[in-house]
This record gives structure tokens, sequence and C-alpha cells, in this order.
């Protein structure tokens, strides 16, 4: 593997590459404007938002935040290794990495089934089309993570993989931390 | 390197429990601490977990200046 120092002080080298920088800083604008348009909503209504969402379990929430930051943890620790030059922790590290991305997605199956059949849904009320948009929205881009996670993995395996693609995949992986970290309170236990 | 990650893994996971403690008391202050709280874990997230304390101090005053406008606007509004 190629491998070249990268000096990140460099304003047009943040770790990760401009590139992935400028689409993150696109997503958090975005969920950032979602986040304060639905504050905004929950003013207007305040006993509304605060009796949906007493209807939430955020114990659901505090679960998935910890999986997500013991992903993005391990995913940090095998950039690590790759930064060392030890691919075979680094490798076993990012299968840990979308084990727990994966066990995050089963928590919100298991949300998503419970709030469904008991009816709140997308339509039940504004706070739920929030939680539903906010929620899945997130849910996508941590399932398009897992996916550049794999093809890195695989990339890897293949010494195909240079460790400026893994710490991109690592940034944007990072990036869905990111955004549930502000997701989490606002939903769970701001109203 | 190693060490520092898990330092603040160690407490990101704190403060992700606090804020869940936190959220069943009744307080009128409460909103701000619990929105502080996740600016604290964003910011540690991001300077430890993606590297950014080795970036340009553009990219270091982006996601301060993001963390602390978002909880800005939410207080305000």
């Amino acid at each position: 593997m190629k491998q070249e120092p990268i000096n990140y002080s460099n304003i047009y080298y943040p770790p990760g590459g401009i590139l992935m920088w400028i689409i993150i800083s696109l997503e958090l604008i975005t969920f950032g404007m979602a986040i304060i348009a639905m504050v905004y909503s929950g003013k207007q209504e305040p006993d509304l938002f605060h009796q949906s969402r007493m209807l939430l379990n955020p114990i659901y929430g505090i679960i998935n935040t910890i999986l997500l930051l013991t992903s993005g943890f391990c995913m940090a620790i095998s950039v690590h290794y790759l930064r060392i030059n030890i691919p075979q922790k680094s490798k076993i590290l990012l299968l840990v990495t979308m084990l727990f991305g994966m066990l995050f997605l089963l928590v919100k199956t298991f949300e998503y089934n419970e709030k469904i059949s008991l009816g709140f849904d997308i339509n039940h009320n504004l706070f739920f089309t929030f939680y539903w948009l906010l929620t899945l929205f997130h849910v996508i881009h941590v399932i398009v993570g897992l996916v550049i996670l794999g093809s890195v993995y695989f990339g890897l395996r293949n010494k195909k993989t240079t460790i400026e693609d893994v710490e991109a995949s690592a940034s944007f992986w990072h990036m869905c931390d990111l955004i549930w970290l502000f997701i989490f309170p606002i939903i769970y236990l701001f109203f | 390197m190693k060490k520092s990650i898990t330092i603040s893994y160690i407490f990101l996971l704190l403060l992700t429990i606090i804020s869940g403690i936190i959220s069943g008391t009744i307080n009128k202050n409460i909103s701000f601490i619990i929105l502080l709280l996740s600016a604290l874990k964003f910011i540690g997230v991001s300077f430890y977990f993606m590297d950014l304390k080795k970036a340009h101090t553009f990219w270091k005053s982006i996601i301060i200046g993001y963390a602390i406008a978002l909880i800005i606007i939410v207080l305000m509004i």
C-alpha cells in the first residue's frame, strides 16, 4: 500500500479530504435547518410536541447513541492502525465498526416497528412527521456509510484501497455520528 | 493517539448517560444543558475521532461555529 505523509494543517487537506468535508458541511447545514424547523414548529405547538415526545422511549435513543459512538471509536482506531501500518488489526476493527452500525439499524427497526404498530406513522401529527423524516434520512446515511465501509474492507483485503480512501470513508461514517448527536437530544429529550 | 481516542470515547459515553439522566429532571435550564452536552459530544467526535485537531484552524472554526450557532438559534426560537 502506497503511504505518503499528508500535512493535515494545510487548509486544502483536512483529514478525509476537502471534497468529503464539503459534503459533510452541506449535510450538517441540511440537517441543521431541519432541526431548526422542528424546534420552530415545536414552539408553535408546545403541548402537542411534549405529549408526542413522551410517547418515545429515550432508552432506544441512548442505546443507539452508544452504538454509534462505539462504532465511531472502532473506526477511529481502525484508521490509526492503518496509519501505523498494521492492516490486519485495521480490517478487524473495520468489521467491528460495521457490526455496530448494523446493530444501530437493528435497534431502529425494533423502534420503527413499535411506532408503526401503535399507529404513530408519518401522518400521525407534526412531531411524528419530523421524527420519521429526520431519523429515516439519517438511517439512509447509515446504510450508505455501511456500503462504503464494506467496499473499503474488500479494497483493503485486495490491497486496492489507499489510506486516503479509508480516511474519507471514515469521515463519512463519523458524519453519521455528528448528525445523530444533534438529532437524538432534539427528538428524544428536548420537548 | 490511541489513548486520546479511548479517553474521548469514555468521555462521550459519560456525556450520553448524563444527558439521559438529567433529561428526566425538571429545571428551566435543562434544554440548554442537554444542548451543551450534545455540542461537547459533537466537538469531541470531530476533533478526536475525525482527527480534526490536526486540521487547519478554518475547519476547526467551522465545526465549533456550527455547534455554537445551532445551540444559539434553537434556544432563541
